[in-house]
């Protein structure tokens, strides 16, 4: 009995090291677990996001899953150091404070020690171990290595969310037929502004047909407009009205950009500018270009595209915005079209400008190239304004000709009739601002020369 | 062997046979106690007056083994330390004898050691060392159990020869023998200007020496774990200031030490820790046992160099360092 007794005892701490070794292990091993989790399942939620936005296949999203799961599990098997018998013990002290006890009966040989006083620190190991319950002194805590990993795959994870749809869209733009054919789905659901819908889908598949002319797109573009901006008026409540709203701001720059596409055509061919004023004219025409809407450059490039056959230019994505930046400059814009429309001849003016700059551009860069040999010295002395043997130094000047065949090709088609028909009262003459030269120093800049029949009376 | 359980009653009636006469100093007599057990010597260093010879005295008189006193001086020959053959007349015949001296006792207290000359000094060290003593080419053994306690008084260096390192290395502790407190001034005050006055009893009886040596058996066969000795080994090489010791260049050990420990400090440290266990009831040996006894193992074997001493710096305050830097798993 007493032999027996004393095997228990004998066995205990020995037991009670080895069950705490499987412990650590355990933690260890949870701990693995615990770091590698959150970035393992930020990246399938990432990957599930990629193929729901049909950015990845199925095979691809289901691919990337098993790799993080299977890079995780490596990543856990690598991490994964057992524990020394030693650290076990020595952990065993501390918690129980067995004053080295522990250590001494795990490290120390048997065979090469007194087995009375081997057996002595056995029995006081196993007394200290009674008193201990493994799982009540050596609790699995989270790390803080978790807590770290958790705070940064969210981070990581939020980031790439809020990212990758702005990715997304600048990747795989949305063709504007797309949108207004979502719009007018959203619109159908509501009973009062089914007909609105039906003429937005008409639109849609107008602007798909390849036969149908520029001038046909348009006329359909602003008569749904109208539409959408009467029923906009009577409209109380407020989702439809800005339902309507927005359907109202995307044929307008759809339209809009349609006229402005119209024009640059027009005037690429005829229409001119000889001007010698440096860049900021063409710095403008860009910047009203881009303030005009995202809608504008790919709606102008698909119009063209179907009415030029190959003519004009693809759609920039330069040119292309944020649907936002449409909607809250909506009127503005709507107001800069409307301009540019019943203003033919100033539209063609800055088209033409922009035209005749980049023709300028070249011939500037070409004189900065050039050394000035032929010209005496004194020539570049002379002042700005005064005349030189050159003519007027540094003269400044913009010359508008209205081209011929804007009136010839006004009689088809029916935005040139209206601007040509807004164009009745320009002068047929070029028109130039060239600047009289200053002979006297305080004199203002331009003066405007007296009239042949007052000089006598005045004088 | 004498039980673990005997060993320490035996030690704890020692200890208070030598408190009823000893006021404070607990440290010093448990360190004396130790070294005794464990074969080793011991210096005790503090001013004069604060009971070092008395300590010497009562522990022996505990032991109930013998006692002899050397009050070293300039002047003291080796031969009045080790003996000498002196001509004497035996039936009939006249024959050189040899005449022990003072050596030839189990406790032998070399009081004020550093007054001393070094050629005297020498004379002990082979005793301490070899538990031999050699006269005229003859050598004679000393008697078993064997201890010299010297004292050194810090203050008084006039006229004084500092022990070598060498001689140093060959005690086992070097313990301060520090002023006692006012309780324990009051205690003193007490105990010796009264009427009457306690006197140690001798604990061991007539087979002390038999029951000392097994102690001294039982303290050798105190288990020690491989990682405490692991760090009383990494504790001991950190004492040497060498190249790629204690990391960065500016550590205390690199700044004030000249020599570092040697290897016999770290048996010091060994024996003493096993000593301080059984002492303490136990049979093996813990890291605080380790820490204990390492200021009074190491403390005599660091050499300080010149800035250590111009900037005060103490051999105690070095080690303080070097346990905070070494680890101990």
């Amino acid at each position: 009995m007493q032999r027996k007794s004393d095997q228990r005892v004998r066995e205990s701490p020995e037991k009670l090291i080895t069950g705490l070794m499987t412990r650590l292990r355990n933690h260890i091993l949870w701990d693995s677990l615990w770091v590698f989790l959150p970035p393992v399942l930020v990246s399938i939620y990432l990957a599930a996001y990629l193929y729901h936005a049909a950015w990845i296949t199925q095979t691809t999203f289901l691919l990337a899953s098993f790799t993080a799961v299977g890079l995780l599990i490596i990543g856990v098997f690598m991490r994964r150091r057992p524990p020394s018998v030693r650290t076990a013990a020595q952990l065993f002290d501390e918690r129980t404070g067995a004053k080295d006890r522990f250590i001494t009966l795990a490290t120390v040989e048997p065979s090469a020690c007194s087995p009375v006083l081997f057996r002595r620190v056995r029995q006081e190991a196993a007394q200290f171990g009674d008193r201990v319950d493994l799982k009540r002194e050596f609790p699995y805590k989270m790390k803080r290595s978790f807590y770290q990993s958790l705070v940064v795959s969210v981070f990581v994870g939020i980031l790439l969310h809020l990212f990758l749809p702005s990715v997304q869209s600048s990747i795989h733009p949305r063709p504007v037929q797309e949108r207004i054919r979502e719009l007018a789905q959203r619109m159908m659901q509501r009973p009062r502004l089914a007909e609105i819908a039906r003429d937005l889908q008409r639109v849609a598949s107008k602007l798909e047909e390849p036969k149908a002319s520029q001038g046909e797109k348009q006329a359909l573009v602003e008569e749904t407009r109208k539409k959408i901006e009467e029923q906009n008026r009577e409209q109380q409540e407020q989702q439809d009205r800005e339902l309507l709203g927005h359907a109202s701001s995307t044929l307008k720059g759809l339209d809009q950009q349609s006229g402005q596409d119209t024009q640059k055509d027009q005037n690429k061919g005829e229409g001119g500018i000889q001007s010698d004023l440096p860049q900021e004219g063409q710095g403008e025409a860009k910047q009203s270009q881009d303030g005009g809407g995202n809608n504008k450059g790919d709606l102008s490039a698909q119009l063209n595209k179907q009415t030029k056959e190959g003519k004009s230019a693809p759609g920039d994505p330069k040119e292309q915005g944020s649907e936002r930046n449409q909607q809250n400059k909506g009127d503005e814009k709507g107001k800069q079209a409307d301009s540019s429309k019943s203003d033919g001849n100033d539209s063609q003016e800055t088209a033409g400008k922009t035209q005749g700059k980049s023709g300028e551009t070249g011939g500037k860069d070409k004189a900065s190239e050039e050394v000035p040999r032929g010209a005496p010295p004194a020539e570049r002395f002379y002042q700005a304004g005064e005349k030189g043997k050159e003519g007027i130094k540094d003269a400044r000047y913009v010359t508008v000709q209205l081209p011929d065949e804007i009136t010839a090709d006004s009689k088809g088609n029916p935005t040139s009739v209206r601007k040509a028909r807004e164009s009745k009262d320009r002068p047929k003459v070029p028109v130039s601002n060239v600047p009289l030269p200053a002979h006297i120093p305080d004199a203002p800049t331009e003066t405007q020369r007296m009239p042949l029949e007052y000089r006598g009376m005045i004088r | 062997m004498i039980e673990p359980d005997k060993f320490q009653q035996t030690f704890a009636r020692l200890e208070g046979e030598v408190r009823k006469v000893i006021v404070g100093h607990d440290d010093v007599l448990r360190k004396v106690l130790i070294a005794f057990f464990a074969g080793g010597h011991v210096l005790l260093e503090g001013v004069p007056g604060l009971g070092k010879t008395l300590l010497v005295k009562t522990l022996s008189h505990a032991l109930g083994i013998s006692f002899k006193r050397i009050q070293f001086t300039p002047d003291l020959m080796p031969s009045d330390i080790v003996g000498t053959q002196v001509l004497a007349e035996s039936n009939g015949r006249r024959e050189f004898q040899f005449k022990k001296g003072p050596i030839f006792a189990h406790v032998v207290l070399a009081d004020e050691i550093n007054r001393a000359t070094p050629k005297t000094q020498s004379a002990v060290l082979e005793a301490m060392e070899e538990k031999q003593v050699t006269v005229f080419g003859e050598s004679y053994a000393l008697s078993s159990p064997f201890i010299v306690l010297a004292t050194q008084n810090p203050v008084e260096l006039e006229g004084t020869y500092p022990l070598p390192e060498a001689q140093l290395d060959r005690f086992f502790f070097k313990l301060l023998v520090t002023p006692p407190s006012p309780a324990e001034l009051r205690e003193i005050l007490q105990r010796t200007t009264g009427a009457t006055s306690d006197d140690a009893v001798t604990v061991l009886g007539n087979d002390g020496e038999e029951v000392i040596n097994e102690m001294k058996q039982l303290l050798r066969q105190v288990l020690i774990a491989p990682p405490i000795e692991d760090y009383v080994v990494r504790l001991v090489h950190a004492t040497q200031p060498i190249a790629g010791n204690g990391g960065g260049p500016a550590t205390p050990v690199k700044q004030y030490l000249r020599f570092g420990s040697s290897p016999r400090g770290a048996q010091s440290v060994i024996l003493g820790a096993k000593g301080n266990a059984l002492a303490e009831g136990r049979v093996h040996v813990s890291y605080t046992d380790v820490e204990k006894v390492i200021y009074s193992a190491l403390r005599h074997r660091i050499i300080l160099n010149f800035q250590a001493e111009a900037e005060n710096v103490n051999a105690d305050q070095i080690l303080a360092e070097v346990i905070k830097q070494v680890p101990r798993n």
